[in-house]
């Protein structure tokens, strides 16, 4: 009896010896297969540019159709000059609605930005433009800051260490920003893991975001003048 | 060795085990997607392809459409003034929006990467970063610019200027270093940029290349992309 268990004893102990080994070779076949995932990140590129493609082809017919019924518009009604001047108007209000120079509505977020107590790093020029990009890049179709439209040619400065002025205007803190645009799409820009926020309250300064059915952004309320710039 | 010990010794492999072969199960269950992503990819960039084709005749089309349109709209306020100033009023905002290919006098800018020298602290310090092509476009416009295209991509009212990994991203399309940025406005009011203590100097410090160049004739694309609004309505 003595003798069968130790040989017991030698039996189990080489079984996990070989499980084991058998364990670790498996480990480091799963790793190197894990070069594999090169691969399915080239695959998720793929679906992402032809996602991209795709869009862009949408969006493409849609604006031929919009253009072939603006078109059609013009050639039928070509007798009638109210008619004409109707379409005409159309045409230039939709322009003048993308350039700025209308007040628009639609849903979107309200970003109230502003300097507490705690305040290490002013609200600057650079920061505002910043998050103008990141909505930008969200879709956002108007954007005004404390009432200041932001148009293609405004610009962001800092004057004497003290201000912000956009569109010749002098701004300060608290800043409200208004969007229009997609809610969700325009609030993940900036907020999330190792979104703008994080910096943002870093600083001591306070971000609040609001979201909205309707609001109102007003017109650029200057002449856009060009002097340089002609046509090819 | 007690009974006792030897089979805690035991359990513990036991349970060592189990948790071994738990995790593999775990791994393993994550990698088995990858097995048919081969067969997949060939057919994907096949499809990716296609679509490309199918937006660029698409595209082709719509300037085809463009053009007609222009051509009809013209024909159709010729005899009339007060149509023909709206017809004026149209073309002069496509060309504010970067609808058109425009030409005029302006500056281009260049800048480029850094080259590491043995001073460098840190290579990502000589990347140039899309904050320092939204500063250059920003100073730009603070200096009058009417008209901007960086890589030729048109710098219009939507457009963004991103991070996207190790490039940059303009209207959606990736470009990276070296970037050419020009710009259609005063020469004089654009070079401010260069001078000392301007923002270009301020990336020389920081080891990464920029010129600037005043030019007679500075030729800008219009935007390629297509500008339409969903959520904003004008208030009548």
């Amino acid at each position: 009896m003595k003798k069968g268990k130790k040989s017991l004893a030698i039996t189990i102990g080489i079984t996990f010896f070989i499980l084991v080994m058998i364990m670790f070779m498996q480990f480091k076949m799963v790793f190197q297969t894990d070069i594999t995932s090169i691969e399915t990140m080239r695959e998720e590129e793929l679906q992402e540019q032809l996602a991209s493609w795709k869009k862009k082809y949408e969006e493409t017919e849609a604006q031929s159709q919009e253009i072939t019924e603006t078109l059609n518009k013009y050639k039928e009604e070509s007798s009638s000059d109210s008619q004409t001047k109707e379409n005409l108007e159309e045409e230039l209000n939709n322009l003048n609605l993308m350039l700025g120079t209308t007040d628009v509505q639609g849903k979107g977020i309200i970003i109230t930005l502003k300097e507490t107590e705690n305040t290490e790093e002013p609200i600057k020029a650079d920061e505002l433009m910043v998050i103008v990009n990141y909505l930008k890049d969200a879709g956002a179709e108007a954007i005004s800051i404390n009432g200041q439209r932001i148009i293609n040619s405004t610009y962001f400065s800092y004057i004497n260490n003290s201000y912000v002025r956009i569109n010749g205007q002098r701004l300060t803190s608290p800043f409200e920003i208004k969007v229009i645009g997609e809610p969700d799409y325009l609030k993940s820009s900036l907020i999330g893991n190792g979104g703008y926020v994080e910096k943002i309250t870093s600083w001591g300064q306070e971000i609040n975001f609001e979201e909205k059915k309707k609001i109102e952004i007003p017109k650029y309320n200057d002449e856009i003048s060009t002097k340089y710039m002609k046509e090819k | 060795m007690s009974k006792k010990v030897q089979s805690l010794i035991l359990g513990l492999m036991c349970f060592i085990l189990t948790i071994g072969v738990f995790v593999q199960v775990k791994t393993v269950n994550n990698n088995g997607t990858t097995i048919s992503t081969n067969q997949n990819e060939a057919q994907l960039r096949d499809q990716v392809l296609k679509m490309k084709e199918k937006y660029e005749n698409s595209y082709d089309k719509l300037q085809k459409a463009q053009k007609e349109l222009e051509k009809v709209r013209t024909g159709v306020t010729s005899n009339n003034e007060e149509l023909k100033e709206l017809e004026k009023k149209i073309k002069e905002a496509n060309m504010l929006l970067g609808m058109t290919d425009v030409k005029g006098e302006g500056v281009t800018i260049t800048v480029e990467d850094g080259v590491a020298t043995s001073k460098t602290l840190s290579k990502v310090d000589l990347i140039v970063h899309n904050v320092d092509i939204l500063n250059i476009v920003n100073e730009l416009k603070n200096s009058g610019a009417e008209a901007i295209e960086v890589n030729n991509q048109r710098i219009v009212g939507t457009t963004s200027i991103v991070c996207d990994g190790n490039v940059i991203t303009v209207n959606g399309e990736k470009i990276s270093s070296p970037f050419t940025i020009t710009a259609i406005g005063m020469p004089e009011l654009m070079t401010t940029l260069d001078r000392a203590g301007g923002y270009l100097e301020l990336l020389r410090e920081d080891n990464l290349k920029a010129t600037l160049t005043k030019s007679k004739k500075i030729n800008i694309q219009k935007y390629t992309g297509i500008m339409a609004f969903k959520y904003a309505k004008t208030i009548s």
